[in-house]
């Protein structure tokens, strides 16, 4: 096993491979969900990022060997983490473009960004040779998007504060609205109007976030009801 | 690590013009494959970054290793990584549907330019194994990817009359475990309305049959997909 650890062909190869599979199994759920960053984007940002570790240990081991001469003249002005600091940096860009404001103050892509980020860096543990930690951190990814996400998920569909979106007739409307939703015994606590008059698109709207009362059921049964009132045209729950 | 590159890894002509001739090879070879499938960044593309990755490289070595000043040999190619990213990221399209087109040719882009580091350095090694699993990726799972795609999320339009029908639709679609995710109603005249409905579940929501359920539905006029492109 030392073989692995020391710098040689044999382990630049298995490391190579190892963030690139790491990255694929990263990957592969985002891939069947059908997101921007599937399993090659994944694949290619893990090995790439292995790769700038495994540059910063060339350059090391030639200035023990090849380029040792020089460094003693000029003394090893020389960080070995450098490359691989860049890819820091350089992936957070990257994930930044892939973050997208959608209306009704939505925010998308943000699991993609941080996705790649994730494999991004267990590419660099990969090349330094980390292997017991790359199995520990894949298991922990793995089980916060597998099993955590879906769990998240669903602990948001039953949680009594929910946002919904509403268009209207009038903008005189919006009152009627509250009354109904307070009738109901939800509290409100925020209502952000988007658009007072309509254009030739759409209708006014605003942004109501609100708590059910206790005995309340579902998230549809409020917005089926609230969608019953004539001004009300129409009715969308905003998800993060 | 390999002996017969040994005489190529101090900064020398010879050196330099093997490195840039190295990159340029590997650079037009993954950059030929995303041409063939007609992506944007193509052949010029990937050339342009690998041999401008690998001359950052060469400068920096050769400050320290030719011209004997004190530096850091890795800093000016170090800063190739971060500065891809920018360039990525500008790559990286947003589609009127609100999704993104264009991040695989991005982080093709940076891995490429990474490749041309490594090159720069005379780590051929590395550069040449990397540079193949480029290519492995690119060809062998381009495919995969594209079949194990299942839409997990489904719109579906109804047209119906009476509101009674979200009972039905509620106890429906608890039975088959799928989930209403986002729910838009809209006014119709004659009394009529249309629902788009939004829904998470399992595979059933990608056959046919799924919205067949939704017609026995009393009270639901129509029922249809929204989304063109389907599972």
């Amino acid at each position: 096993m030392e073989l692995f650890h020391e710098f040689n062909i044999l382990s630049v190869f298995v490391r190579l491979v190892l963030a690139m599979t790491a990255g694929g199994i990263l990957g592969y759920g985002r891939s069947k969900k059908n997101r921007a960053a599937g399993l090659r984007t994944y694949m290619l940002i893990s090995m790439a990022a292995c790769l700038t570790v495994l540059l910063g240990c060339y350059d090391f081991e030639m200035l023990k060997t090849g380029w040792a001469e020089i460094a003693a003249e000029l003394g090893m002005k020389f960080d070995a983490s450098r490359y691989a600091s860049q890819v820091i940096t350089g992936i957070g860009f990257l994930g930044a473009g892939t973050i997208l404001s959608a209306e009704h103050q939505q925010v998308s892509g943000l699991t993609t960004a941080i996705g790649l980020f994730a494999s991004a860096i267990t590419g660099l543990a990969a090349g330094m040779g980390l292997y017991t930690t790359v199995l520990v951190v894949l298991l922990l990814l793995i089980f916060s998007i597998e099993v955590m996400y879906p769990v998240e998920k669903r602990l948001k569909r039953r949680m009594r504060q929910f946002t919904v979106y509403v268009e209207y007739e009038n903008p005189r409307n919006l009152a009627e609205i509250i009354d109904f939703v307070k009738e109901k015994n939800a509290t409100i606590f925020d209502v952000d109007i988007e658009r007072t008059k309509k254009d030739d698109e759409h209708w006014p709207g605003a942004i109501i976030v609100l708590r059910l009362a206790k005995e309340s059921t579902s998230h549809s049964e409020m917005m089926t009801s609230i969608a019953e009132l004539s001004c009300v045209h129409a009715v969308k729950e905003l998800v993060s | 690590m390999l002996h017969i590159f040994d005489t190529l890894r101090d900064v020398s002509t010879a050196s330099i013009v093997f490195r840039l001739v190295l990159s340029w090879i590997l650079g037009a070879m993954i950059g030929l494959e995303r041409s063939y499938k007609n992506r944007p960044a193509g052949l010029r593309t990937h050339v342009l970054v690998a041999l401008a990755a690998t001359l950052a490289s060469i400068t920096g070595h050769y400050l320290y290793l030719g011209m004997k000043v004190t530096s850091d040999l890795t800093r000016i190619g170090a800063q190739v990584i971060a500065g891809m990213g920018f360039i990525g990221a500008g790559t990286i399209i947003k589609t009127k549907q609100n999704t993104i087109k264009g991040l695989t040719t991005a982080a093709g882009l940076w891995a490429t330019g990474v490749v041309g580091l490594a090159i720069g350095s005379g780590f051929y090694e590395g550069g040449i194994i990397a540079a193949a699993l480029i290519l492995f990726i690119e060809t062998g799972f381009s495919g995969l990817a594209a079949r194990i795609t299942v839409a997990p999320e489904i719109s579906v339009r109804i047209v119906y009359e009476d509101k009674a029908v979200f009972d039905n639709l509620i106890r429906m679609t608890k039975d088959l475990d799928v989930t209403i995710v986002n729910l838009q109603i809209t006014h119709l005249p004659d009394n009529k309305c249309a629902a788009i409905l939004r829904l998470r579940g399992n595979s059933i929501i990608n056959n046919e049959e799924f919205l067949d359920l939704f017609r026995d539905v009393d009270g639901i006029l129509s029922a249809e997909y929204m989304d063109t492109k389907r599972g």
